[in-house]
């Protein structure tokens, strides 16, 4: 079976700039400090090259189809999480006491939207598959998102390569949820245009995410800095001073409005 | 489109704009908030704060409209209320120098309370709701000329105590002087 033409077309440009993000991984010597962001981009190689052959001998819409389909997706899902924290921890982990606070950020966020999906996918088991990608694809995004917000908060300096991997790894997921949202909405009941515009759709946003991390990855990565620190008794003397200090900052303000109350 | 697919479409949108603001949104001011607020370590207002208790008396104003000049009354009402707005900025500063030095000892310990980082953050959006709220007041002229009044001996008083809390986690944190090379940071800091 043939695929069309609109899907083959980023479908090869995602293969070709895969392959040179390997190359890139490689030839740089990125893959000795990302080794699980350079397993993902493998699987990836890889997914892509099974699907195509399972495509086009099966045909998309076949049983073997699904299977290679799902499975593959949820082994790379899986391994996108590995890479994920791995930048995350190589941008926090000179900071161990931040990197302590995301990982529980990113452990709780995660089970909070696990939990708030499960309750509503709940009792409809026809769209469990879609309902597990999306979600998940809602759980990592949310997470992610969460843990940039916890770096922008304390103003810690993210070199630009790392920046840029997970800015692409933020994107893709919102993405990819708005697309199996809207476009399952929209398209579904059309079987013959919903996979190919979904494919299509996914397969181009992952292309652009791909080649802004093979530009961000041609320079070599910065070198890890050991970040010195103060004496651990010190910030258990000095928080929660300053947190008294503001506490005193807001109750003057509280009772800036109880003064005038009885006054008007 | 179905309820569902307008929530899971919706909170894509969100975490998709909030991505954007994350990366877009610039973060080197506010460190350099901090840079000052630890350096020079001193309060312009501060020099000022006798003159300023002093034009905020409510007895000129009453004395004003007693005489009959509404009009300078109406006048010196409005510059009462600029100056009490001014107040409320600095009081915005020190409060912001004070969290960042917060956020710093964070950064550079290798233990990190998380109920004291929560508690940092709840009293940051506590104060940034009250901070509005009495903006907004003074803005649209609902607050009285006393609460104005009251609000400048709120002021010195947290001045003077913000300098002494200041100067003396300063001194404490005079390590941290040499181990900041960084902190210009944020999504939009690298290189």
């Amino acid at each position: 079976m043939k695929l069309p033409l609109l899907v083959e077309i980023p479908w090869a440009a995602s293969f070709i700039v895969q392959l040179a993000l390997c190359g890139i991984l490689v030839a740089f010597g990125h893959f000795r400090r990302l080794p699980f962001f350079t397993a993902y981009v493998c699987l990836n190689v890889g997914q892509g090259l099974l699907l195509y052959v399972v495509f086009r001998r099966y045909g998309e819409s076949s049983h073997a189809a699904f299977l290679a389909g799902w499975w593959s997706e949820a082994i790379t899902l899986l391994a996108r999480v590995f890479a994920t924290v791995e930048i995350l921890h190589l941008v926090l982990s000179a900071y161990r006491g931040i990197w302590g606070l995301a990982w529980r950020l990113l452990a709780g966020t995660s089970a909070v939207v696990t939990v708030c999906l499960v309750l509503a996918s709940w009792g409809n088991p026809s769209q469990a598959l879609m309902n597990a990608d999306r979600g998940f694809n809602l759980i990592f995004a949310t997470a992610l998102i969460s843990c940039l917000a916890l770096i922008r908060y304390y103003l810690i300096r993210v070199e630009n390569a790392y920046k840029v991997l997970l800015a692409g790894f933020c994107f893709y997921a919102c993405v990819k949820i708005l697309l199996n949202t809207v476009l399952y909405d929209f398209l579904y009941h059309q079987r013959v245009r919903y996979p190919f515009t979904w494919q299509m759709l996914v397969v181009a946003s992952y292309l652009i995410v791909l080649i802004v991390w093979s530009a961000a990855l041609l320079r070599p990565l910065p070198e890890k800095k050991k970040q010195q620190s103060l004496p651990t008794s010190m910030y258990g003397r000095i928080s929660p001073e300053i947190n008294l200090q503001l506490q005193a900052i807001n109750r003057q303000l509280m009772n800036f409005f109880k003064i005038e109350e009885p006054q008007q | 489109m179905n309820y569902s697919a307008a929530v899971f479409a919706s909170l894509a949108l969100l975490l998709l704009l909030a991505f954007a603001w994350l990366a877009l949104s610039g973060t080197r001011g506010k460190a350099e908030v901090v840079r000052d607020g630890r350096q020079d370590g001193d309060y312009p207002h501060i020099s000022h704060l006798p003159q300023i208790k002093q034009a905020l008396l409510n007895s000129d104003f009453t004395y004003l409209t007693g005489r009959g000049y509404p009009a300078l009354a109406k006048r010196i009402r409005k510059e009462r209320r600029r100056i009490a707005l001014s107040y409320l900025a600095c009081l915005r500063i020190e409060f912001e120098k004070l969290l960042q030095l917060a956020r710093m000892v964070a950064v550079m310990s290798p233990n990190v309370a998380v109920a004291q980082e929560i508690q940092g953050l709840q009293l940051n959006l506590e104060f940034s709701y009250r901070y509005y709220l009495i903006y907004f007041r003074l803005v649209s002229g609902v607050a009285p000329l006393e609460a104005i009044g009251s609000l400048s001996n709120l002021v010195s008083g947290l001045t003077i105590r913000m300098e002494t809390a200041m100067s003396e986690l300063g001194e404490r944190a005079a390590l941290g002087a040499e181990l900041l090379p960084h902190n210009g940071g944020g999504l939009d800091a690298g290189g």
